[in-house]
């Protein structure tokens, strides 16, 4: 490992609490296909108590110097559900995929091959077995990670990892926001509709408190736990200050904890099993066990807990509260059992308290507060007193039953009246007397020095509706204590879902939901399925439109794309503007698809794929008949019919496909005819190859391909622009394309020039390139009416003559083309003919 | 994460032309029939949500053009496919001696092969051709589950679909177990597969 990997190690560290150990890191990986990725992110292997956890850090820098570059944006758990998952990328001997798998996300990440990248996956490997040969791993340490600032790109992960779930198109409007709302609607019209699939039922639910003064259980606790002839439902078992011993408040750990469990399971379940255990938590001496009855146990579910330290410094655990919280069919109950600040006059630290409690209980799984619960049962030693009275005051009351004028007093009814502490809480009436101090083992108050006044400091409050309180007392008989434990008996009215009318209702709402989602997918109509062509012509364009019109009720982005191995979403004779575009509910695009022929076709036909973003595929199939035409044949095919082409019939057309014909002429009938033409008509003429009329040219055209008795129509310039589309469009260009190179660097040499010539190409191409090049020595004759130079005649036909595979394709190749053929413009080519064998 | 599904899968409906893909599509999703004969061109889908064993499966059912010639093109639909629905039409024989072809197009363009036979129109028994033993022999011999439905009548059509999400979400749960037991001790991250993709936990 290098320096610089073990300061991104301490810095990552930095990042984590003390137990958790970073075990190693990996730098440098990359998240693939997100559009978001301008972060540097790097792997971290995090241990705590032996169980692992994979998180994705992402840093401000490449080099990460110092803890504000980096955060933790995802923390994954090694558990079951994680698997993890290499992917060799083809011909890459640099990079793989690293590809994690939790639940149902996949997350794939690009690393370096290397020691680093083979460490670190022998690592998470290792941890992934680890905890698969041991399933009961607590990795709850994990979860306070996942809340985080960069929940926008968690969601994205989520959003691209659906893609590749279902092969939906990248870009696809269906992402994750759309399934949040769903289910925030669905929840939302399930909640509204919860009086017609619910009923309320009776529950009984037992909370006891009792602060044991760090005594070992040694008494029965029948008298307190089994004092209702009805057992109830629930049990919620509290107790204060189980163990005052410093490694318990130090260390957290105490033998008591099992003790009394199992001091409150054998009285409560004393002739048979009854009850459950639901939960058990604990803060060194606070301690909270949940029982059910078995019939109700099936019926609970996201059980949680949390603790809360209040002591010393605002968070150590010598005072504070613990939580459990879970659902009971559909009601969210929540218990919390908590020991505040003690004397008499810290009323405001015990306010304080339990202001904590109540807002920093956090249910990790169950990302939950106190107050967003049902039903919540609060016990404890709340340690409120007596406001100023003597304790021979108290006493005198407490004997007299003169319990009004002490609770009048009573420190928590004042700041409960005041709106200090316990809002919204009730309280049954107290009818029992005070329950600190005692004496121990006795039902004594406080004859010690400081002879405290005795106080209601063990309190049970509740807040919801449908709870009804049926008994509070205090258990005089149990006194190894110097408090008494206190009891309440509630029947509380719990939410019981119908299941079948449950299912019927949410049935019914999937149905409109999944409706409402199919209507709102985006919907188009075209105006046909099928365009035909007229005859498509050389060098004449046609245009044909096609309607789209947005019938749905979202705009819908379409797209034409490609399909199957195409390069492009149409063939190259066609255009199509636009091909991508938005349109409006209720509103129409007009697409032009535009037809030019820019090879030999004997047919057009094509089908196109219109998509809708997130929506579905129409299919357009394109088809037209191509008129057939000198331009685009082949020299070869051209020299053997010594007549317009459109005379030929099927028969003879396929036999001079096939060159079966014998040849007729030295070179194609159509160059000879421009070329007499402009020999006889054009050799004075200036700026010949000035461009002309699309009509001129049409004209020519079809007097080359279906001859007529008149003359040639159109303008000299017609003339000569049709004999060089005629060059630049014949199948095979003049000089094989292969030859173009060695044409190029022979440039400067006429001779072996002249030899590629002689040697390179195909007869009937030579005849036609010597036949052209003497037309032009013919040209420049007349240079003094025309203005041509040979420079620029070589330039205009280097291109024609060695055309480019793709039109121009390679503009910087002119150059060479031009003086390749300016040495036949300039010399004499008599030894360049050969007569036709 | 919150969503309202436990599981997305695609489904795909294909066969000849006018066996009744869309109608079967829309009968399940809409619980409508159009007795209207459009040819799709091209391919659409719809949206579907059930419950399988308390499970919530959201469905993105795919349906497709049956012309012949857009087969190479809607073969390319056939990518990330869970369940696919090969339907054919019980008063027309062609359609029914066309499935090969149908299953053979499953075979070269899908990895997941959970699939159905579906003879759709079935609801005239005096011009129905193809009967239900051949149709169920043949399906025993390609170890593939018979549906006869009528979308029309709304018959067998819900069971139908609900078959196909059961195949699909017992081999889900089939491929995870395979994946939780198939363990390797050693990574070897130069490994070069020629699939390119290695399980390595």
């Amino acid at each position: 490992m290098t320096a610089y990997h073990q300061d991104v190690l301490n810095i990552v560290q930095a990042k984590f609490l003390s137990p958790e150990v970073v075990k190693c890191i990996h730098l440098n990986v990359s998240l693939v296909d997100a559009p978001w990725n301008t972060f540097y992110r790097l792997f971290a292997l995090v241990e705590c108590n032996k169980s692992f956890g994979l998180f994705v850090l992402i840093s401000e820098k490449w080099r990460p110097e110092s803890i504000t570059d980096v955060s933790i944006e995802r923390a994954i758990p090694i558990d079951q559900y994680f698997s993890c998952d290499t992917e060799v990328i083809p011909e890459s001997q640099k990079y793989l995929f690293f590809i994690i798998n939790y639940k149902e996300f996949e997350y794939k990440f690009l690393i370096q091959i290397g020691l680093e990248s083979s460490n670190f996956a022998s690592q998470v490997i290792y941890s992934k077995e680890n905890s698969d040969s041991n399933k009961l791993l607590d990795l709850s340490w994990c979860d306070k990670y996942s809340n985080n600032l960069y929940l926008s790109h968690s969601n994205s992960y989520n959003n691209m990892n659906d893609q590749s779930q279902v092969n939906i198109r990248p870009n696809s409007s269906r992402g994750q926001s759309t399934n949040n709302n769903r289910e925030s609607l669905l929840k939302y019209q399930l909640k509204l509709k919860e009086p017609d699939y619910t009923k309320r039922e009776e529950f009984t639910i037992f909370c006891g408190t009792w602060n044991v003064n760090g005594k070992a259980p040694t008494e029965k606790l029948h008298e307190w736990l089994r004092c209702e002839s009805k057992p109830p439902d629930i049990y919620a078992v509290g107790f204060q200050e189980i163990d005052l011993s410093k490694e318990a408040f130090l260390f957290n750990d105490t033998p008591r904890e099992i003790e009394w469990y199992n001091l409150v399971n054998s009285t409560i379940n004393h002739d048979k099993k009854l009850y459950h255990n639901v939960a058990l938590i604990r803060l060194v001496g606070i301690q909270l066990i949940v029982f059910v009855k078995n019939e109700h146990y099936g019926c609970i579910k996201n059980v949680s807990v949390d603790t809360v330290g209040t002591g010393i410094l605002g968070k150590m655990g010598n005072k504070g509260g613990v939580a459990v919280r879970f659902m009971l069919h559909n009601t969210m109950l929540c218990f919390v059992c908590s020991h505040l600040a003690a004397h008499v006059e810290e009323y405001e630290r015990r306010n304080q308290d339990f202001k904590d409690i109540i807002s920093r209980v956090n249910f990790k799984r169950h990302p939950l507060t106190v107050k967003e619960h049902d039903q919540i049962f609060w016990l404890g030693d709340l340690n409120y007193r007596i406001n100023n009275m003597s304790t021979q005051e108290v006493k005198r009351l407490v004997n007299n039953n003169d319990f009004n004028a002490l609770l009048k007093n009573d420190q928590l009814n004042e700041q409960r009246e005041r709106g200090s502490a316990f809002v919204g809480f009730q309280e049954g009436e107290i009818t029992f007397q005070p329950t600190y101090k005692f004496d121990v083992n006795s039902n004594i108050y406080d004859t010690s020095e400081k002879a405290r006044p005795p106080a209601w400091t063990d309190r049970i409050l509740w807040k919801g509706r449908y709870i009804h309180l049926v008994k509070y007392t205090s258990h005089m008989k149990l006194s190894m204590s110097d408090h008494k434990p206190v009891s309440a008996y509630f029947v509380s009215e719990i939410s019981v879902i119908d299941e079948a009318k449950y299912k019927e209702i949410h049935e019914d709402l999937l149905r409109t939901m999944d409706k409402q989602e199919n209507e709102y997918l985006p919907q188009v109509t075209i105006d046909k399925t099928e365009i035909a062509f007229d005859l498509v012509k050389f060098e004449e364009p046609q245009i044909q439109e096609l309607i789209i019109a947005n019938t749905g009720v979202v705009p819908a982005e379409f797209e034409f794309i490609k399909k199957l191995d195409d390069d492009s979403y149409c063939k190259d004779w066609l255009k199509i503007l636009p091909y991508y575009g938005s349109i409006n509910p209720g509103e129409k695009c007009d697409v032009k698809l535009e037809v030019t022929l820019k090879t030999n076709l004997s047919k057009l036909y094509d089908i196109l794929v219109l998509h809708l973003k997130g929506g579905k595929d129409m299919f357009i199939i394109l088809n037209g008949n191509v008129q057939k035409s000198c331009f685009f044949s082949p020299i070869s095919m051209l020299c053997r019919i010594p007549f317009p082409i459109m005379k030929l019939n099927e028969e003879q057309w396929k036999q001079a496909e096939s060159l079966e014909l014998p040849i007729r002429y030295c070179i194609p009938r159509e160059i000879f005819l421009l070329v007499d033409h402009l020999y006889r008509h054009g050799l004075k003429t200036k700026d010949l190859f000035e461009s002309s009329s699309l009509s001129e040219l049409v004209s020519i055209r079809d007097w080359l391909d279906f001859g007529s008795q008149d003359p040639m129509p159109g303008s000299v310039q017609a003339a000569a622009e049709s004999l060089l589309l005629f060059l630049t469009h014949t199948q095979d260009p003049v000089i094989p394309y292969d030859q173009h190179d060695a044409c190029i660097a022979s440039a400067r040499n006429y001779q072996n020039c002249k030899q590629i010539i002689i040697q390179k190409l195909p007869d009937l191409h030579r005849n036609v390139f010597l036949y052209i090049c003497l037309f032009l020595q013919e040209l420049l004759k007349h240079a003094n009416e025309n203005g041509f130079d040979a420079k620029t005649l070589a330039l205009i036909f280097g291109d024609a003559l060695l055309r480019d595979k793709i039109l121009n394709s390679k503009p910087q190749a002119s150059r060479g083309k031009s003086d390749f053929i300016y040495n036949f413009l300039v010399n004499d080519l008599s030894s360049a003919i050969i007569p036709t064998k | 994460m919150a969503r309202d599904y436990d599981h997305l899968f695609k489904l795909l409906i294909i066969g000849d032309s006018g066996v009744g893909k869309s109608s079967l599509l829309l009968r399940f999703s809409d619980n409508t029939f159009t007795g209207n004969y459009i040819t799709t061109i091209g391919v659409d889908f719809k949206i579907k949500t059930v419950s399988i064993d308390g499970q919530k499966i959201k469905l993105q059912i795919w349906d497709t053009a049956g012309q012949e010639r857009f087969r190479t093109i809607t073969s390319t639909y056939y990518r990330g496919t869970h369940g696919v629905i090969v339907v054919y039409d019980v008063t027309n024989g062609e359609s029914f001696a066309n499935v090969k072809r149908w299953l053979h197009e499953i075979e070269q363009n899908c990895d997941v092969v959970n699939r159905v036979l579906v003879g759709n129109k079935n609801d005239s028994p005096e011009i129905k051709v193809v009967l239900t033993e051949d149709a169920q022999r043949f399906a025993d011999t390609m170890n593939i589950q018979l549906f006869e439905t009528s979308a029309k009548d709304n018959l067998n059509v819900e069971e139908m679909f609900m078959a196909v999400t059961k195949l699909v979400v017992r081999s889900k749960l089939e491929m995870k177990e395979r994946q939780s037991v198939t363990q390797n001790d050693t990574v070897n991250l130069r490994k070069t597969n020629k699939s390119g993709k290695k399980r390595c936990c």
